[in-house]
C-alpha cells in the first residue's frame, strides 16, 4: 500500500495531490538531459489556473532533452502528513521528489507566497538559502513579475529570469545543457548564466549601504556580469509557443476554462499598475493566430468557455471580429465566450453583451477612484459618465449586480475622494433602479483595495498610506455606503502594509523572510492564514523596521533597490509621469497619442504590434 | 433526433478522487474532445445529459461503475465507445457501452445494493479464528448505531444494521481485506466507511487508519437475486 493513498483520504481536496489530469506530459526520466520542477507556491486550483505555467510547460516539454513536471503548494493539512510521514515534496506527473530535478523553477506572481516559496524549499528537502546549497542540490531560479523587484529573495534564488519566459527559457535550457556537458560546477555554471540575457544572478552583485539606510552602490563583483539585467521581450505574438493541449484539471480551479492571451501589454499606462508597465509594449496577436489556437483548444481540452485573456481586451484591435468569428464557429457545441478584463465604457459593454449568452450574475467595473480629479491623477482615463451608463446599460441589460473596484490611499486622496466613492455607488444603485433591476436582487458591491506602490511605477517613489489612516477611511466608506443593496468589502491593510514592504524591498529583508518562515508563516495570501504578529516578530529579530519600507518617500535621486532591473522604461519618463500625477496632468496612451517617448521601444529594439493594421505611433529618435 | 447510452465503467488511480461533480463535468469534456454530439438540458444553465447510478466517495474506486449519457445523434455503439475510450483522463476507463430505449428508468431508481472491498493494514497479524469470530460476532448484532457524519442533514443516529447484507474478511500477514455487500441508492444507503469504523471501534480490529476502498459492483435485486444494471 502506497504512503499516498494513506494519506490522501485524510485530507482536504485530495485532487490537488493527484495529477493524472488530461494531456499530463510524462517523459522517460533517463532519455533526457535537463528536469525541471516547475513550482507554484500556491494551492493547485490557484496554480493550474495560471496560464504562464502552461506556456512553460508546453515548451519545455516540446523539446527532447528537458522535461517540465508542476508542483503546487501542499495545503497546511497535506503538509501536516507530509512532516509527520517524512514524504518529501513531490511532483505530479512522476511522484518524484523535487529535490532530484535539476532546476526548482518558481513563478512570483504576488509578493505575499515568498512565505510558501521557503516553505516549499524546505519541504523539499533542500536548504532553503542559496550559499548552503550543494553541487548535489537542484538549481533554484524564478521569474514572474515581481522578479522585476528580487532583493528580498537574493538570498534563497539561485538566478532570476527577468521578463517574458517564453523568450528566455530556450537560451537558459540550451546554456545548462552546455553546462551540465562540461560538468560545470555550480559557481562556475552561475557565473557563466549571468552572462545570458535576462539572466539575473544575485550573488553575483554587491549592495553597499549609507548610514541613513539607504542604497549607495550596486555593482557586480566580476567582469562580464551586466550591471544592468534586460528584461526579455517577445516580440512576434504569433511565432512564439502557445500551449494548444494545456492540462486540464479532474477537479474545479479557479479559472477553468480556455485562456488564449490575445494581446500582451497595455499602453494605457495607469500610474499605480505594474503590470502596465513591465509588459510594454503592446503586442496583438493576429485574429488566424487566435482562431486557429482556439480550434485546436476546443478539440484538445473539451472546455465549454474560451476566455480572452489579457490586460484589457477591450483595447485589442480586431476584438469584434474575432468573438463573432469564435461565436459562429464554436457556439453550435455549447462553448461560449468570456471576456475576463473590460474598461468602463460603451464598446465594453456592447461587447460584454455579444458574449455573454449565459447572463453570469454580476459584472466588474474597475473605476479605481472616487473623482474626476484622482482619476487624472492615477491617469484612469474613465469619466463618470463612462461608469454610469456602463453601469445602466448592464442593469437594463438584466445583469442583477455590479461590482465596482476602487483603491483608496492613492497618492493625494482627500476626503472628497471618498465621498466620490460613496456617491458613485449610490448613482449605480439610483441607475439600476430605474434600469428596473428587481429591488430584491439589485446589489452594487464596492470592492476596496489599498494602494501599495510598486516598483517601475511612476508611483514608486509614493509613501503608502500609513494603516491606521487605511482603517480610518474603510471606516468612513463602511459608514457612508450603509443601505440596503450596497454591500462594502475590503482589504485587510496589515497584509497591503507587508505587500508595499516586499514590493520595496531590498536585501535585508531576506533576514526577515528567513525569521518569518521560521515562525510559520506561509499561504500569507489567505486572510485565514495571515498572522501580522508574526510578521512583526520577523522584523523585530531582524532588527528592521517595516515602516521603513513601506512609508518613506524614496526621491528621485535615490538609488532603488530593483535599479539594476532593466524593464527598458527610462527612469526620466517615470519621473515625468509622476509629477504629471502631481500636477492631474493625464498622459495619452500611445496607441492613440504620439509616442510618449518612455524608452521601452528603442532601449529594447521593440515595437508595438497592432494585429489591426499599422503602427499609428512615432517613435522619437532618441529618448529624453 | 436523440439517442441514450449506457456505459459501464471502471474509476482507479488518480481519478478515485474526483468528486462526483466533477466527474459529470471530466465527461463532458472528454465528450467535446470526442467530437461527440453531447445533449445539453434547456434552460438558464444548461447540463449535459449524463446521469450516474449512485454517487462514488471521493477516494473510492469503482471497478465497474454505470452511467446514462444521451446524444443529439444516432451512432452505433461502437463508435460512441471508440471516440469516448481515447480520450479520458488517467483512471478512467470505459468496459463497454450499449444503446439503450429512450425512456429507459433511470439508472438511480434501479439501484439497491453495490459490493465493496477495503483493504488496509493491521498493527499485528491475526489468524483465521480470530479474524471468523471477530466478524460473525459483528454480524449477529441485532442493531449498529452509528453516529452521524459531522455537517450531516440529519443529525440521527442510525442503525445500520440491516442495511448490511453481507460482510467477510481475509488476511495475510499485517494486510486485511474485507469485502462487503451494502444498501445502495435512494431507499436508503449504507457507507462502506460507516461499517469499517464500527468494526474498528466495537468489533476490536485491530487496523491502522487509512482504507484503500473500491466498490466492486453496482446491483439491481429481484428479491433475493442480485443483478446488474445492463
Ligand atoms: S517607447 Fe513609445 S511607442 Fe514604445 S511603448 Fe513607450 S510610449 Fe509606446
Amino acid at each position: 500500500m502506497d504512503l499516498l493513498d494513506q494519506i490522501l483520504p485524510l485530507v482536504q481536496k485530495p485532487a490537488r495531490y493527484t495529477g493524472g489530469e488530461w494531456n499530463i506530459v510524462r517523459k522517460d526520466w533517463d532519455k533526457v538531459d535537463i528536469k525541471v520542477a516547475f513550482a507554484f507556491p500556491d494551492v493547485y486550483e490557484v496554480g493550474m489556473s495560471h496560464l504562464g505555467l502552461q506556456i512553460l510547460y508546453h515548451i519545455v516539454n516540446s523539446r527532447t532533452d528537458a522535461l517540465m513536471e508542476r508542483v503546487f503548494a501542499p495545503w497546511l493539512d497535506m503538509e501536516e502528513k507530509m512532516r509527520e510521514h517524512n514524504l518529501p515534496l513531490f511532483t505530479l506527473e512522476s511522484f518524484r521528489p523535487v529535490r532530484d530535478f535539476d532546476v526548482v523553477a518558481f513563478t512570483l506572481q504576488y509578493e505575499m507566497c515568498y512565505s510558501n516559496v521557503l516553505n516549499m524549499l524546505d519541504l523539499a528537502g533542500i536548504p532553503i538559502k542559496s550559499n548552503l546549497r550543494g553541487e548535489e542540490h537542484p538549481l533554484v531560479i524564478a521569474g514572474g513579475p515581481c522578479a522585476f523587484n528580487p532583493e528580498p529573495l537574493a538570498d534563497f534564488i539561485d538566478l532570476f529570469v527577468i521578463g517574458e519566459g517564453e523568450e528566455a527559457i530556450g537560451d537558459f535550457l540550451d546554456f545548462l545543457r552546455n553546462a551540465k556537458n562540461r560538468n560545470l560546477a555550480k559557481k562556475d555554471l552561475l557565473r557563466e548564466a549571468a552572462r545570458v540575457p535576462g539572466v539575473y544572478v544575485p550573488s553575483l552583485y554587491r549592495v553597499e549601504y549609507r548610514e541613513d539606510g539607504e542604497i549607495s552602490k550596486v555593482e557586480p563583483v566580476l567582469k562580464g556580469v551586466p550591471e544592468i539585467v534586460k528584461k526579455r521581450v517577445v516580440r512576434d505574438m504569433d511565432k512564439v509557443s502557445f500551449p494548444t493541449r494545456p492540462v486540464v484539471p479532474s477537479t474545479e480551479i479557479v479559472h477553468d476554462r480556455i485562456m488564449i492571451e490575445v494581446l500582451r501589454g497595455c499602453a494605457r499606462g495607469c500610474r499605480f499598475c505594474q503590470a502596465g508597465m513591465i509588459y510594454r509594449p503592446v503586442r496583438e496577436k493576429k485574429p488566424a493566430t487566435v482562431l486557429r489556437q482556439a480550434a485546436g483548444l476546443v478539440r484538445q481540452t473539451g472546455y465549454d468557455e474560451i476566455s480572452l485573456t489579457s490586460l484589457s481586451t477591450s483595447d485589442y484591435t480586431p476584438v469584434r471580429s474575432v468573438i463573432n468569428a469564435l461565436i459562429k464557429e464554436h457556439a453550435g457545441c455549447g462553448v461560449s465566450i468570456s471576456l475576463p478584463s473590460l474598461r468602463v465604457d460603451n464598446f465594453s459593454m456592447e461587447l460584454a453583451k455579444e458574449v455573454q449568452k449565459v447572463r453570469r450574475s454580476s459584472i466588474t467595473l474597475a473605476p479605481e477612484a472616487g473623482t474626476q480629479r484622482l482619476r487624472d491623477v492615477i491617469n484612469k482615463g474613465v469619466t463618470e459618465e463612462d461608469l454610469m451608463s456602463a453601469t445602466e446599460v448592464a442593469f437594463r441589460e438584466g445583469w442583477q449586480a455590479v461590482k465596482l473596484y476602487f483603491m483608496i490611499g492613492l497618492p493625494t486622496e482627500t476626503n472628497e475622494d471618498l465621498d466620490g466613492i460613496i456617491h458613485l455607488a449610490r448613482e449605480a444603485l439610483a441607475r439600476g433602479r430605474k434600469a428596473g433591476a428587481r429591488r430584491g436582487r439589485l446589489r452594487v458591491t464596492v470592492s476596496v483595495s489599498s494602494f501599495v506602490p510598486k516598483p517601475h511605477t511612476p508611483f514608486q517613489w509614493e509613501p503608502q498610506a500609513s494603516m491606521a489612516v487605511l482603517k480610518e477611511r474603510q471606516a468612513y466608506l463602511a459608514a457612508g455606503l450603509r443601505e440596503r443593496g450596497l454591500v462594502f468589502n475590503y482589504h485587510d491593510t496589515a497584509v497591503s502594509f507587508m505587500e508595499a514592504v516586499f514590493a520595496r524591498g531590498d536585501r535585508r529583508l531576506g533576514a526577515v523572510l528567513e525569521n518569518a518562515f521560521q515562525l510559520g508563516c506561509k499561504f500569507d495570501g489567505w486572510s485565514e492564514n495571515f498572522h501580522y504578529e508574526r510578521w512583526l516578530e520577523a522584523f523585530r529579530q531582524a532588527g528592521l523596521e517595516p515602516g521603513w519600507y513601506a512609508y518613506r518617500r524614496y526621491d528621485y535621486d535615490s538609488l532603488l533597490p530593483w535599479d539594476h532591473i532593466g524593464t527598458g522604461l527610462s527612469k526620466q519618463y517615470l519621473i515625468r509621469e509622476h509629477q504629471r500625477a502631481m500636477a492631474g496632468k493625464t498622459t495619452e496612451d500611445c496607441r492613440t497619442g504620439a509616442c510618449t517617448g518612455c524608452g521601452l521601444c528603442s532601449g529594447l529594439e521593440v515595437e508595438p504590434v497592432y494585429a489591426g493594421g499599422e503602427r499609428d505611433v512615432q517613435l522619437p529618435d532618441a529618448i529624453q | 433526433m436523440t439517442s441514450s447510452y449506457r456505459m459501464q465503467y471502471s474509476k482507479k488511480g488518480p481519478a478515485r478522487y474526483i468528486s462526483h461533480l466533477d466527474l459529470l463535468r471530466s465527461f463532458e469534456r472528454a465528450g467535446r474532445r470526442a467530437g461527440l454530439p453531447l445533449s445539453f438540458t434547456q434552460g438558464f444553465n444548461p447540463h449535459p445529459k449524463i446521469s450516474f447510478a449512485a454517487p462514488l466517495g471521493v477516494g473510492t474506486a469503482g471497478e465497474a461503475e454505470y452511467a446514462d449519457i444521451e446524444l443529439n445523434a444516432d451512432l452505433p455503439a461502437a463508435e460512441v465507445f471508440r471516440a469516448l475510450s481515447g480520450v479520458l483522463p488517467e483512471g478512467l476507463r470505459l468496459i463497454e457501452i450499449r444503446s439503450i430505449p429512450e425512456q429507459s428508468p433511470s439508472l438511480m431508481a434501479a439501484v439497491d445494493c453495490a459490493t465493496y472491498r477495503a483493504v488496509a493494514k493491521l498493527d499485528r497479524p491475526l489468524d483465521r479464528k480470530e479474524l471468523d469470530s471477530a466478524i460473525s460476532s459483528f454480524m449477529a448484532r441485532p442493531e449498529i448505531w452509528v453516529e452521524p457524519k459531522l455537517k450531516a442533514k440529519e443529525n440521527k443516529k442510525r442503525n445500520i444494521r440491516p442495511g448490511i447484507f453481507a460482510l467477510s474478511a481475509e488476511s495475510e500477514n499485517d494486510i486485511i481485506i474485507l469485502e462487503a455487500e451494502l444498501k445502495t441508492g435512494s431507499n436508503g444507503n449504507v457507507r462502506f466507511e460507516q461499517v469499517l469504523e464500527a468494526l474498528v471501534e466495537t468489533g476490536g480490529l485491530p487496523l491502522k487508519s487509512g482504507f484503500v476502498l473500491s466498490r466492486t459492483g453496482v446491483f439491481t435485486k429481484n428479491g433475493q437475486e442480485k443483478k446488474t444494471l445492463w
